[in-house]
């Protein structure tokens, strides 16, 4: 008897659908087994909390996040330029959307405390809630349509977000720096930069905001439309999801520029032979990708948070870390863009089902209380995408038992 | 030292045992998607015996190898080395029997020198190799095989035609006792070719076997001792090489359509006096910092065919290269006319000159002709000359249908991963997709490489058909002498850099071209 391993000449049919599926049931079996024994964290506690997520609304603005950055993604690395600066593109898109949200966009009159009433209610006006440095409580006014506003966010976050990537693009097109280095790098270079900003340029103006790191606190009615009460995802983030997904698949799928940066993956020679740039291609696929990752800190600014709030350690930015996530999302889909949303979903609603676990895990004595929610979610993205690596195997390879004759 | 030549044991002259059996293959079957690559075939080789193996493009000569050397598993079948059944899973398995697969293009690692490569595969001696012992052996043997090449080189550094001698010589030093050769000396300038027979030789009369692919049939009968001949997967039969000739042959390859053969000079063409391509006092830098191309002058007229003859690695690359945007011009000028304008394209880039209606079908097609893991629809739509912005799938489709048909693909559909093909029949879609775009001028760098013979003469024919009818310019490139005389109208012999002499084809002379070739 003898194990034969051939590599497929066309992978496994539906192996796309098949082996992530089946990864995400074994690794979430093997996840549960690891918390039982490490935690004694109950398995059905774990099944609930997973089921929960499922079909949780709550999980629905990490999903759009996560497929939006999943589409990012998939553009450079289609062309196998490795994008693994998501988080610092994201960090740029949301300090472009806070320039234009609470400077471009408003105005800030200062009116004393007899004044306020007055302005409590006027349509329009967006009073802080505790008093500028000076005594004064500061009222935040629209200098312009908050439909115009909110164009110019997701613009300049778009340019911001692009401009942070083309440069780890140049460097990468014409010097041959490696541009996983250089995107990697520079998001801790975002992260700083953001710091400096929540502490100069944009740090608010009231006493609780002013030197603590916080900025001031978006308009109202710059802000995005939930959806519902019970979740945080807004209509304009599952508009754009909607529009990047439709746009990349047309692009990818139907244009010279997304065959030819599907060629580049695999043969850039070829592509020189023909007559292309190569190098535009690269910068391209970078700065396309950032440009994306800068939209995903509008939705993040402007749909979650309303506020820029510094960076305590590096490990905790206000992105969780999404963009690094978003690498194991355009994994699990193995770099086909339909398989995008559903990776996204999973890997969502697991981090949900991280969240839910925690919470559940109050009432439960011992030292299982102790981990944190993220300890749980990454617990169980990690063994799913742990089975999904080795299962992947069995699309590219065939296995066979040979009996050999004696 | 004793040690190291204890790996080539075979060298140790063993008695000639003629009438052993050193691989038995039974009832092979491979199939791929759509195509059914090898169908029942069997084969035989003896020890001491060199056996060539032909077939036309897409016959399963390639297929055939490469199961032999590990790299494809067979579906059903069974293969006999020295009489015990073997299954091949990885090259590492065919090493150890001492079967070792050197193939058209190189595989060795450009990064590392010519003696860390072979060090590489030396077990014994991965970790604690003594350099210069083995430097010392390696040119001994080299000297053995008839390969002059320094062990401290670079591999990037060495030309295609030395890199393919360290193949050989990686293959020898390895302790291969059966050498299989996939058109792996084709391209190898006469001089060394014939040393590397000569060495072949050599080593089948001290036991050791080898299977020659080759698409070229006098080749076959000069150094082999049988022939075997495969077509469409199939095994046709095999012959004693002293017994067959080339019609034989011919006819066992291609059955009927082996009276499309010929080697005729095609019809002469009326140039007319547009010059389409003007290349003035050329200087072009080679890999190693020295000019490789000196100082060349060329017209082509529009309706005429200039073959370049010459050796390989005499400055034929740099220059093509160069027109075509690649390679840096460093002194003179490049010229292109298009419907009346003089363009100047030097150093203009690849694009700007292909706008212009330039084809071209480059050397080392599969690496700079066509993307392997994209379809055929794919690798025409991504030509800037094919296709712009949106890309219409419906119309690529039906250009694809009609290259499929014109130039006789193999392939399940146009939708197949250009990868799975045989060489020969990527090489048709590379061919079909250039002249299709070439308006003006087709730059061509052995154009019917790998390509059996009647699918080279049908390539030949087409190209010629299109000088005829639309007035194209070609400059075509050939190690193969045949090639240059039977297409061209002009035939220029460039040696070290230069070009040594033009002529008229009707009035070119072989024997003075080929001592011009090796000036």
């Amino acid at each position: 008897m003898r194990v034969i391993v051939t590599k497929r000449v066309k992978p496994l049919r539906f192996g796309g659908i098949i082996i992530p599926f089946l990864s995400i049931v074994i690794g979430i079996f093997l996840a549960t087994l690891a918390l039982y024994g490490l935690a004694r964290v109950p398995p059905p506690l774990v099944y609930g909390a997973i089921g929960q997520s499922l079909i949780s609304p709550q999980m629905l603005q990490t999903f759009v996040m996560l497929t939006i950055l999943g589409v990012a993604l998939i553009i450079p690395f289609s062309a196998a330029v490795w994008n693994i600066g998501a988080e610092g593109q994201i960090i740029w898109g949301m300090i472009a959307s806070a320039f234009i949200g609470l400077s471009v966009a408003v105005r800030y009159i200062m009116v004393s405390q007899a004044e306020l009433p007055k302005y409590t209610n006027m349509p329009g006006m967006f009073v802080l809630p505790t008093p500028t440095v000076s005594g004064a409580y500061a009222v935040e006014a629209l200098t312009m349509s908050p439909g115009a506003a909110i164009a110019l966010m997701l613009i300049l976050a778009a340019i911001s977000g692009a401009v942070w990537a083309l440069i780890a693009g140049l460097m990468k097109a014409y010097l041959d720096i490696d541009e996983v280095a250089t995107t990697l790098i520079m998001n801790y270079i975002a992260y700083y930069a953001y710091n400096y900003i929540v502490y100069g340029p944009l740090q608010g103006i009231t006493i609780s905001t002013s030197g603590f790191g916080l900025s001031n606190a978006l308009h109202p009615e710059l802000r995005f439309a939930r959806i519902s009460t019970t979740t945080t995802a807004t209509w304009e983030g599952v508009g754009l999801m909607i529009a990047i997904f439709a746009i990349a698949w047309f692009v990818l799928r139907h244009t010279t520029f997304g065959l030819r940066l599907r060629i580049l993956g695999s043969n850039p020679n070829a592509l020189k032979a023909a007559g292309i740039n190569v190098r535009k291609y690269i910068v391209l696929a970078l700065t396309i990708s950032g440009a994306i990752a800068g939209l995903v800190g509008t939705i993040l600014f402007a749909g979650n948070l309303y506020q820029l709030i510094k960076i305590k350690t590096i490990t905790t930015p206000p992105t969780h870390n999404i963009g690094y996530t978003a690498i194991l999302v355009s994994w699990l889909s193995m770099l086909d863009l339909r398989g995008v949303p559903i990776a996204a979903y999973i890997v969502a609603s697991l981090f949900q089902a991280g969240i839910n676990l925690q919470s559940s895990l109050g009432g439960v004595s011992g030292g299982s209380a102790m981990i944190s929610s993220g300890a749980l979610t990454y617990v169980l993205i990690g063994f799913v995408l742990t089975t999904f690596t080795i299962l992947r195997v069995f699309s590219e390879y065939s296995i066979r038992i040979v009996r050999e004759k004696r | 030292m004793a040690d190291v030549i204890n790996q080539t044991s075979f060298s140790q002259s063993q008695p000639h045992l003629g009438g052993e059996i050193t691989i038995l293959v039974r009832k092979l079957v491979k199939r791929f998607p759509g195509v059914l690559a090898l169908d029942n075939v069997k084969f035989e080789l003896r020890k001491g015996e060199i056996h060539a193996l032909l077939g036309e493009n897409g016959a399963g000569k390639t297929t055939f190898v490469k199961i032999l050397y590990g790299i494809y598993i067979p579906d059903s079948g069974e293969i006999i080395v020295n009489g015990k059944k073997v299954i091949f899973t990885s090259p590492l398995d065919a090493i150890k029997h001492g079967i070792a697969l050197v193939s058209q293009i190189p595989q060795i690692i450009g990064s590392l020198t010519v003696s860390e490569n072979i060090i590489l595969g030396l077990e014994k001696y991965g970790m604690m190799a003594n350099v210069r012992k083995i430097e010392n052996y390696i040119r001994e043997q080299s000297k053995e095989i008839g390969i002059r090449v320094d062990p401290n080189t670079e591999v990037w550094k060495l030309s295609y035609t030395q890199k393919q001698l360290v193949e050989l010589l990686r293959a020898v030093i390895l302790g291969a006792k059966v050498l299989m050769l996939d058109e792996a000396v084709t391209f190898l300038p006469i001089r060394e070719k014939r040393r590397f027979f000569k060495f072949m030789r050599r080593f089948a009369e001290r036991g050791g076997s080898v299977i020659l692919i080759t698409h070229k049939i006098p080749e076959a009968l000069e150094v082999a001792d049988r022939i075997s001949v495969l077509r469409r997967g199939k095994y046709v039969g095999t012959v004693e090489a002293k017994n067959a000739s080339v019609d034989t042959i011919r006819k066992m390859m291609f059955g009927e359509r082996s009276s499309q053969i010929t080697y005729e000079r095609l019809p002469l063409s009326k140039p007319s006096e547009k010059v389409v391509l003007d290349v003035k006092d050329v200087w072009v830098m080679g890999d190693y910092g020295a000019f490789s191309v000196k100082g060349v002058r060329l017209q082509v007229r529009a309706g005429e065919v200039l073959g370049i003859a010459g050796v390989a690695g005499n400055g034929q690359l740099e220059l093509v290269q160069a027109i075509m945007g690649l390679r840096k011009v460093r002194k003179g000028k490049i010229l292109i006319r298009t419907n009346g304008d003089v363009i100047d394209v030097t150093n203009k880039g690849t694009s700007k000159i292909r706008s212009l209606g330039v084809g071209y079908i480059p050397d080392e097609p599969l690496k700079y002709g066509v993307s392997m893991e994209n379809n055929i629809e794919e690798n025409l739509a991504m030509l800037p000359l094919i296709s712009k912005g949106i890309i219409k799938w419906g119309q690529i489709r039906k250009k694809a249908q009609e290259l499929i048909n014109e130039f006789k693909v193999v392939t399940p559909s146009s939708r197949t991963p250009v990868k799975l093909l045989s060489g020969g029949n990527i090489m048709k879609v590379l061919v079909g997709r250039e002249l299709s775009v070439a308006k003006k001028l087709l730059v061509a760098y052995n154009p019917t490489r790998a390509l059996d013979e009647v699918t080279a003469v049908t390539v030949r024919k087409i190209i010629k058909d299109k000088v005829l009818k639309h007035k194209l310019a070609v400059l075509l490139v050939s190690e193969d002498l045949d090639e240059i005389f039977q297409v061209s109208d002009t035939i220029a012999v460039m040696s070290s850099g230069r070009i040594a002499g033009v002529f008229p084809a009707e009035k070119a002379d072989r024997e003075q071209i080929e001592k011009l070739m090796v000036m």
